[in-house]
């Protein structure tokens, strides 16, 4: 910023600047670049003194991760590509229904006034702000009452729950952007509200409904708490099946490397694709509103 | 309070010249006003001045002493912004104190100053409040007062006026002028609007295309002007502007066929002798009508309208409009007899567009 | 009464009917789901949380009134636990809204390359929770892991960082800041370049060094926008519950175990079904309580301006 006289104390300050950023850079990638390696280690790499930078890549972790191979593991019953297409089927199922749910909610915010609007809101809200682990108590119960214990059905259940609250915030914000004269002029034309909202309003919002949807699916598809607790065999997705995959010789690190990589790619074509509204989503709106 | 000078000042914005070549000093405490089209480089200028723009050549001196260098903080010099910039999360007090306790002045020192700056701009009831709940007019006079709370060395306007509304403007207009003269500020101010440069200047420096087009007093710059630019852009409505191409025996008026002759149109004998094709400037307050048929030119009014008590009729020259003023103009249609009042007519040369005022070489 | 006028009453009426059924047909779904897995769920826990209860034998339901909450504020464990929660919260916040900061001012400014380079430092955030406990626990084994190897080849010596509780509360620090802090990183770059160009030009006329217009005019400004990033660093950290199982599993002992593993634990472990309920109500309160006094207090930062 401008013509700043150029001092010694300057100087130095800059460095030491730059010397910060440069630490961060490390510790921020350091530990991605290290969890792709890794991913291609064979075990004999992996625990060998000094870490070696240079090795023939060793596929067993990803040929496990997608079933195929030697590697393909025999021993349990629900392998870990089984929990791959569960992960899949669970987080797209649940996306879609919560950023379904949430829209509609959230235009309802957006455009009406009624009863208990307010509390509504916090309401919905608070639902970002749950431990997990405290419903988790009762539905632990209830999920084996209802026969919902380690379905795909009961995971697909919480994962809108988990996301309807998030989903119908996000959305109320990007209704919010829309005039309200959209729909009065399609009114006043004869149209009822709700062609005026399918024909005219959610068209309008398409790059929100996006990000709406890339967010949902980011939390949905990383989550831990509840299917680790909800799912014994049949239903587990793949962070829970990774989480288990110690066998016989301790934890298989290679393994779990290679199911990192598989999981952060959705995820950063996603954030890819959403880049743009990932802001407005984060904050509510709040900096839309400035 | 210093004297500014800038010496050949050019801003090069990769390629586009947004200043060329401006030379020009400002004397101390006098009131300056930059005016010209958008896109002109006046802001530009200001902005350099101020130290937020780059020179890529030339100079920028403070009282002789070369500030080229300098950022706008070690400059000591206050600003208003076009738009708004208040600082939105201080109160009005703190926004006016801001560049005080940004330079650490002592605390009784800044109360002193706070005192006197509310008195003068009447501010004690907005002390308080935040900027957005206060009308965009009340939010300059908050920037203004902010400007001069610490006497700068000079105080640079930039269209501070521009986004308030009319009936405020007027009188801040009004003020402004007041204040400058009671602080005795060295102060540049910029501006489109020709209304406010006529009333607050004591120069006006007219820009075009990224240079200097004139420089005077606004009273010489309206009955002056050096070229066909800034006769055109002084004054409304504008001045009129008609082809004159020398025929034999006078001067022939655009396309009409008519043709000026000295004994009818009180011509200086140097323009009905001149060679080369001329370009008349004459202001509608200047364009009458007239009923004796041995007087004016034979034309007919094409329109008729007033504003306020003037009333404006056009004339049609070829292709050209062109207007005038007179109470008894009328939409008959009839032809009418124009008269160009002689001590208001302006010369320039049809090829270069600078004002002529004696005979020029062929 | 004029026919037409009398059109548009029906037409409004009509039109008001309608809008009913739309809040209803449309927020129904949305409530639904929430009532059956929110309050439901709550109402529940804290109905169980007054009786002596074991999921595992689901029969013998023993009403014991509050002893349940008794038995649990007197316990020392849950109160290191709360305070090792504390410390958690507390390091994470602190560390990740700095360093977020001081990243995100530096990253205001447009640079070629800048969409890639964000997409790069966002990484940590992309991944799953576990998947980053893991990836630290393999980093930070204490005999072949990456950083004991680095701090001893700079002649540092290595640290048991998972086998020493204080070492591993750092750790968890230092795990949760890598992924999270990215997230501040976004939101304050985007709050830092939404602060329009002429305050800083009017702050620098008025003669406000670096250091002052960042601490006078940035920070304030983007208040808002940190203080949501704020609320939400603060109320995860508290419910961190993925990160510890993958990367401590709450060892060493149980030194590690955050509010939300020892209700995991006592749930899901002991099986002691009331008393977990009694734990889960006790960290509602306080968790929606924190929330509502955060979110009171971004409404009135809002009002400002």
């Amino acid at each position: 910023m401008g013509t700043s006289k150029s001092s010694a104390l300057d100087q130095a300050g800059r460095w030491l600047l730059l010397a910060l950023l440069i630490v961060y850079t490390i510790y921020n990638v350091g530990p991605i670049f290290w969890l792709l390696l890794s991913s291609f280690k064979s075990r004999m790499d992996l625990f060998s003194m000094p870490p070696k930078l240079f090795f023939t890549p060793d596929l067993s972790g990803y040929q496990s991760v997608f079933g195929v191979g030697a590697a393909k593991d025999s021993a349990s019953a629900v392998g870990v590509f089984d929990s791959l297409v569960n992960s899949i089927i669970v987080s797209f199922s649940g996306t879609a229904l919560a950023v379904f749910f949430g829209t509609l909610a959230g235009y309802v915010c957006s455009r009406f006034n009624f009863i208990g609007k307010g509390d509504f809101m916090f309401f919905v809200l608070s639902t970002r702000m749950l431990p997990p682990v405290a419903v988790l108590v009762f539905y632990h119960l209830m999920f084996a009452r209802l026969g919902l214990a380690d379905t795909r059905f009961g995971l697909i259940l919480v994962s809108i729950f988990a996301n309807v609250g998030l989903a119908t915030w996000i959305m109320k914000g990007f209704f919010d952007g829309v005039p309200r004269e959209v729909e009065q002029i399609a009114i006043v034309n004869g149209y009822t509200r709700m062609y005026a909202f399918i024909k005219l309003v959610l068209p309008m919002v398409k790059g929100g409904i996006a990000a709406t949807a890339g967010f949902c699916f980011i939390f949905a598809w990383n989550e831990f708490a509840f299917a680790s607790i909800l799912t014994t065999t049949q239903a587990k997705t793949l962070p829970v099946k990774i989480s288990a995959a110690s066998g016989a010789t301790g934890i298989e690190w290679t393994q779990i490397c290679a199911a990192g990589v598989v999981l952060i790619i959705p995820v950063l074509i996603f954030f890819y694709l959403i880049r743009k509204h990932l802001l407005m989503g984060m904050t509510f709106g709040v900096l839309g509103r400035r | 309070m210093s004297e500014i000078e800038l010496k050949n000042l050019t801003i090069d914005f990769g390629g586009f010249k947004a200043v060329d070549d401006v030379s020009l000093t400002v004397k101390n405490g006098e009131f300056v006003v930059y005016l010209g089209p958008s896109g002109c480089g006046k802001t530009t200028t200001l902005r350099c001045i101020a130290g937020l723009v780059k020179a890529t050549s030339g100079e920028v001196l403070f009282d002789g002493k070369r500030v080229n260098d300098l950022t706008a903080s070690e400059r000591n010099i206050a600003m208003v912004f076009q738009f708004v910039s208040l600082y939105p999360h201080l109160k009005i007090r703190e926004n006016i104190v801001f560049p005080l306790k940004a330079r650490g002045v002592p605390r009784a020192e800044i109360a002193r100053k706070l005192d006197w700056v509310t008195e003068v701009f009447k501010l004690g009831d907005d002390l308080d409040r935040y900027p957005a709940a206060l009308p965009p007019g009340a939010r300059q006079k908050v920037a203004l007062a902010r400007a001069v709370i610490r006497d700068p060395a000079v105080l640079l306007l930039d269209e501070p006026l521009s986004a308030i509304d009319e009936q405020f403007r007027e009188e801040m207009r009004w003020e402004l002028g007041h204040l400058q003269r009671q602080l005795g500020v060295t102060t540049i101010y910029v501006t489109h609007d020709q209304r406010e440069a006529m009333s607050l200047a004591d120069r006006i420096v007219l820009m075009n295309n990224s240079r200097i087009v004139q420089v005077s007093e606004p009273d010489r710059i309206f009955f002056d002007p050096v070229d066909v630019f800034a006769g055109q852009f002084i004054g409304s409505p504008s001045m009129n502007l008609i082809d004159l191409v020398p025929v034999d025996g006078g001067l022939r008026l655009g396309d009409s066929g008519v043709t000026l002759t000295a004994a009818q149109h009180d011509l200086p004998a140097w323009a009905l002798g001149s060679r080369r094709p001329l370009k008349l400037g004459v202001r509608p307050l200047n364009v009458h009508l007239v009923d004796d048929a041995a007087q004016g030119v034979p034309l007919e009014i094409d329109d008729v309208f007033s504003v306020g008590r003037e009333r404006f009729f056009s004339f049609r020259i070829g292709e050209a409009v062109h207007q005038g003023v007179d109470k008894r103009a009328s939409r008959t249609g009839a032809a009418t007899r124009v008269r160009f009042d002689p001590s208001g007519l302006l010369f320039f040369d049809a090829a270069t567009g600078r004002r002529v005022t004696g005979e020029i070489a062929a | 009464m004029s026919a037409q006028s009398h059109a548009q009453r029906q037409a409004k009426l009509r039109q008001q009917s309608s809008g009913r059924l739309m809040i209803f047909g449309f927020l129904s779904p949305t409530l639904a789901i929430l009532l059956f897995m929110v309050a439901y769920p709550i109402f529940s826990l804290v109905y169980y949380s007054f009786f002596n209860f074991s999921a595992l034998r689901q029969g013998a339901m023993k009403p014991i009134g509050l002893r349940n909450y008794e038995f649990l504020l007197t316990d020392e464990l849950l109160w290191e636990r709360f305070i090792f929660t504390g410390k958690f919260v507390f390091i994470c916040v602190v560390l990740q809204m700095l360093i977020g900061i001081f990243v995100g001012y530096q990253l205001q400014k447009n640079f070629r390359g800048r969409d890639l380079v964000f997409t790069v430092l966002m990484m940590p955030m992309m991944l799953s929770p576990v998947v980053v406990g893991f990836l630290w626990r393999y980093m930070l084994n204490s005999e072949w892991g990456i950083v004991n190897f680095l701090l001893s080849s700079i002649g540092l010596s290595k640290i048991d960082w998972l086998g020493q509780a204080n070492a591993a509360l750092w750790a968890a620090a230092a795990a949760d800041t890598w992924m999270w802090t990215p997230f501040i990183v976004l939101l304050a770059t985007a709050a830092f370049r939404g602060i329009p160009e002429t305050i800083y030009e009017a702050a620098e006329v008025d003669g406000a060094s670096p250091a002052y217009r960042f601490f006078r005019i940035t920070l304030p400004m983007s208040a808002p926008v940190l203080f949501i990033a704020l609320i939400l660093r603060l109320i995860d950290s508290f419910k961190q519950y993925d990160l510890f199982v993958a990367l401590t599993g709450g060892g060493p002992g149980s030194s590690t175990e955050t509010v939300s593993f020892a209700v995991a634990k006592t749930a899901f472990s002991y099986f002691y079904t009331g008393e977990a309920s009694a734990l889960a109500v006790i960290l509602l309160v306080i968790i929606i309580g924190l929330s509502m006094i955060l979110v009171r207090h971004l409404q009135k930062m809002g009002e400002k301006f």
